[in-house]
């Protein structure tokens, strides 16, 4: 059998994973529904699609340039905030 | 994080008891980093949320990040940090003051 510590660390990571997909789904989703369906129609147009689809792009390539940004930051100790510098994120 | 134990498998709990101090003690610290890690990600969230509502104000025509945007997410970053810092500094004044 796998070590236990390392099956435990293993879960609370998958854990944090989907924790962190679910936050991004949903902050996506909020910001793209604002800003590419202001009018809900009885469908989906195929604008409101194409809106969508480059709206989730532009989000998750946000979200993309915020973490390089903030994780450089915080390494370079800016911020003094309690997180340490660490990589691999 | 808050439902992180509840998340672990019956048998990952039962095989806790079983660990050494020692081993508790790593498991402990080890755990700490993730909290760590997963903070970290939550204020990337809450900044991309932010930076997002005040840098992409024009019509969403492409799914990139145009030349006006990125260095505003950017900035908006570098500039949250500052705000940040300076709170932490006028609350330290503050209480040196005191």
């Amino acid at each position: 059998m796998a070590d236990p510590k390392q099956q435990i660390l293993d879960q609370l990571r998958q854990q944090a994973a989907l924790q962190n997909a679910r936050a991004l789904v949903e902050k996506l989703n909020e910001h793209c529904f604002e800003r590419c369906v202001p009018k809900p129609g009885t469908s989906l147009s195929s604008s409101e699609t194409t809106c969508y689809q480059n709206c989730m792009e532009k989000y998750m390539a946000a979200w993309n340039t915020v973490s390089k940004q903030y994780l450089g930051q915080i390494q370079k100790g800016v911020g003094g905030g309690s997180a340490g510098a660490f990589g691999g994120m | 994080m808050d439902n992180a134990l509840g998340s672990l498998s019956p048998e990952s709990l039962q095989s806790l008891e079983k660990l050494s101090p020692r081993e508790k003690q790593e498991l402990g610290q080890m755990a700490m980093q993730e909290v760590q890690k997963v903070q970290i990600q939550q204020t990337i969230h809450s900044l991309t949320d932010m930076c997002f509502k005040k840098c992409i104000t024009s019509r969403i025509s492409s799914g990139k990040l145009d030349r006006s945007e990125e260095p505003c997410m950017q900035n908006c970053v570098d500039r949250y940090m500052d705000a940040n810092m300076t709170v932490i500094r006028h609350l330290e004044q503050l209480r040196q003051g005191s």
